[in-house]
């Protein structure tokens, strides 16, 4: 037994007596609300609730837009962060902490209030229908807030600074003298690219991907300003409580959502040693 | 550096100390659906405390949701009594929500307005309409019936509350269903005209567009006619309220008492309160007609549509309508919002 392992063993109790106050939480906020979850959707509804889920084209079309849309939002706020936080990560420049703070600001913001900061913009008689009734004359994008792309750019306001955040930190560990290396050796700015950087952040790029994926699929309050002809799973959740106290229909649900994710994340982790 | 953080955790953690003794002090009664822009509830809440010095927390369920959170926290009662358009409200009574309290004033609320035992009972009523933005209709004529409603002019300008949502709204899918033809059982007549209806509509929110309606972005909300009398007198906006031609429904607004609410005596005292001409008068800011005959203000009463206007708003059985509730709103769900 080497010693750092010994020191190890040594350190394990009072490492569980201070994992105990975390170890607590996790079993109130997170261990017993899913079981109580797998108890009402698995049981003898459950059944029942599940067939009727899956059967039923208002929930299928609702777990389809939560996909869709998750993944269309997960794409493009790596897309859209990327160059933020490349600057953030490598770049100084006066302001710096301003910018990110900026940068950062829609995390704050509640799924509501994004809502109706789309409304705002977006709606029927919003601030970019307007601006387009001026210039145009037509007014462009007017109601735009209560499709589906309206909710895609809805998504994309609180998930861009959400992949800045996870990218900006894979960007910082970047190590920068294997690029000179490579520079030295003759290597042209696009094959340092291909070869060298895009493969070092593969696994940051995964990892970005999964985390707004799954946030977007688990939320809420934006939908339920803006999806009002149409709809997404957290929003049949929420019916199923409210409108009708059907449990079960809405653990299966949940259910459901979560193993989508999970298996999402499994696939994207999976080569991101 | 350090005594000075001490200094500030110790202030912090007296402010805190000093809230939490502040909410164990206060008195409360918690109501849930208390949507402050909605038959002036928050008026009425700030009267309250003023008279009686009991806060009222503003509280944004729709009908249909108090009922379910009463249902879920049955067990562990949270809230004192619920607010409900009249349907929700029976049926929540009849589910065993509800305890009896028969308020002071009670013989002045007309027998159909309320249930024997005092397990609900109507606090002010109000009639279906169109809420017309005129500024907001970009030109269109301002729509006079149901039958208006279905025309090419009015496309993406209609909204109507989600009825799962709102009991105001499912007051109105049972309804245009009787006025349709259908009945409590038969529902293929009122579903077939809101389906007609639904190319014309740009949303069934599930919270309140109050605002929306005033700054125009849905031209046309059908809801309750104080709130458009409101927007009208109150916010000064260019709003007119329809009473459509072909007839439309009234509603009363119940409140009941929560079974096991944490304060019993303040919730009844309350109560009382709400009859009183005072409350009554400040429910009809909102333009919602008091219960209690005789306490809307004159100049207030001027400004409603004329009695013959009225008369062609009928009441609805509200044990069938708490009948159906459950499942028509289930078959407006599949028909007529449908999957998308």
């Amino acid at each position: 037994m080497g010693r750092a392992s010994a020191e190890r063993a040594r350190a394990a109790p009072g490492g569980f007596l201070l994992a105990l106050p975390l170890l607590l939480f996790f079993a109130s906020a997170v261990l017993w609300p899913v079981l109580d979850l797998l108890r009402s959707s698995l049981g003898r509804e459950g059944g029942e609730a599940l067939r009727a889920v899956l059967r039923e084209d208002r929930y299928r079309l609702a777990l389809l837009h939560s996909v869709l849309l998750s993944a269309a939002a997960s794409a493009g706020s790596l897309l859209l962060a990327a160059i933020p936080a490349w600057v953030l990560a490598r770049d100084d420049f006066p302001g710096k902490r301003v910018a990110r703070a900026l940068i950062l600001l829609p995390l704050t913001f509640s799924g509501v209030m994004v809502g109706f900061l789309t409304l705002v913009m977006l709606g029927r008689v919003g601030a970019v229908p307007t601006v387009a009734r001026f210039l145009t004359g037509a007014p462009i994008g007017s109601g735009a807030a209560y499709t589906l792309v309206g909710l895609f750019l809805a998504y994309l306001y609180f998930e861009v600074p959400r992949a800045t955040v996870a990218l900006e930190s894979a960007f910082r560990r970047l190590p920068r003298d294997v690029d000179r290396a490579a520079r030295t050796l003759g290597a042209g700015r696009w094959t340092r690219l291909r070869r060298l950087t895009i493969p070092m952040l593969a696994p940051a790029i995964r990892s970005t991907l999964a985390i707004t994926f799954s946030a977007s699929m688990g939320s809420f309050g934006v939908a339920l300003i803006l999806a009002r002809r149409f709809s997404v799973a957290p929003l049949e959740v929420y019916t199923e409580l409210t409108g009708f106290q059907n449990d079960a229909a809405a653990g299966v649900l949940c259910l459901l959502l979560a193993a989508i994710t999970l298996v999402v994340d499994r696939l994207l982790a999976r080569g991101r040693a | 550096m350090r005594p000075l953080r001490i200094g500030q955790a110790l202030a912090v953690l007296a402010l805190l100390a000093s809230g939490a003794a502040c909410t164990a002090r206060e008195k409360v009664v918690i109501q849930y659906d208390c949507i402050p822009n909605y038959a002036n509830w928050g008026g009425v809440t700030a009267l309250y405390k003023a008279v009686a010095g009991v806060t009222i927390p503003p509280d944004p369920k729709g009908s249909s949701v108090a009922m379910a959170a009463l249902e879920k926290e049955a067990r562990h009662p949270v809230a004192d009594c619920a607010y409900y358009s009249g349907a929700i409200g029976y049926q929540a009574a009849a589910k065993g929500l509800h305890q009896p309290y028969r308020p002071k004033g009670w013989e002045r609320i007309p027998g159909d307005l309320k249930d024997a035992r005092g397990l609900w009972w109507t606090v002010h009523t109000a009639t279906i309409a169109f809420i017309v933005n005129t500024k907001a209709l970009n030109g269109a004529p301002v729509p006079r019936s149901w039958a208006d409603l279905l025309k090419p002019d009015y496309k993406g300008m209609i909204a109507y509350d989600d009825p799962t949502w709102g009991g105001t709204s499912y007051t109105l899918v049972y309804g245009i269903n009787v006025l349709e033809g259908g009945d409590a059982t038969h529902w293929k007549p009122g579903l077939d005209y809101l389906k007609r209806l639904d190319r014309n509509v740009a949303a069934y929110p599930r919270e309140s567009i109050y605002n929306g309606v005033l700054r125009g972005e849905t031209p046309i909300w059908i809801n309750a006619d104080g709130n458009g009398y409101k927007m009208r007198y109150v916010d000064g906006a260019p709003v007119e309220v329809v009473i459509p031609s072909e007839g439309t429904f009234t509603m009363p607004l119940v409140m009941g008492m929560a079974k096991g609410a944490p304060h019993p005596e303040a919730t009844r005292r309350y109560f009382d309160w709400l009859l009183t001409p005072a409350a009554q008068a400040e429910f009809a800011k909102a333009f919602f007609r008091p219960v209690v005959a005789g306490t809307l203000p004159a100049d207030l009463a001027a400004k409603f549509l004329p009695a013959s206007e009225y008369g062609r708003a009928r009441s609805l059985d509200l044990a069938a309508m708490a009948g159906a509730a459950d499942g028509l709103k289930r078959a407006w769900l599949e028909t007529v919002r449908g999957a998308r």
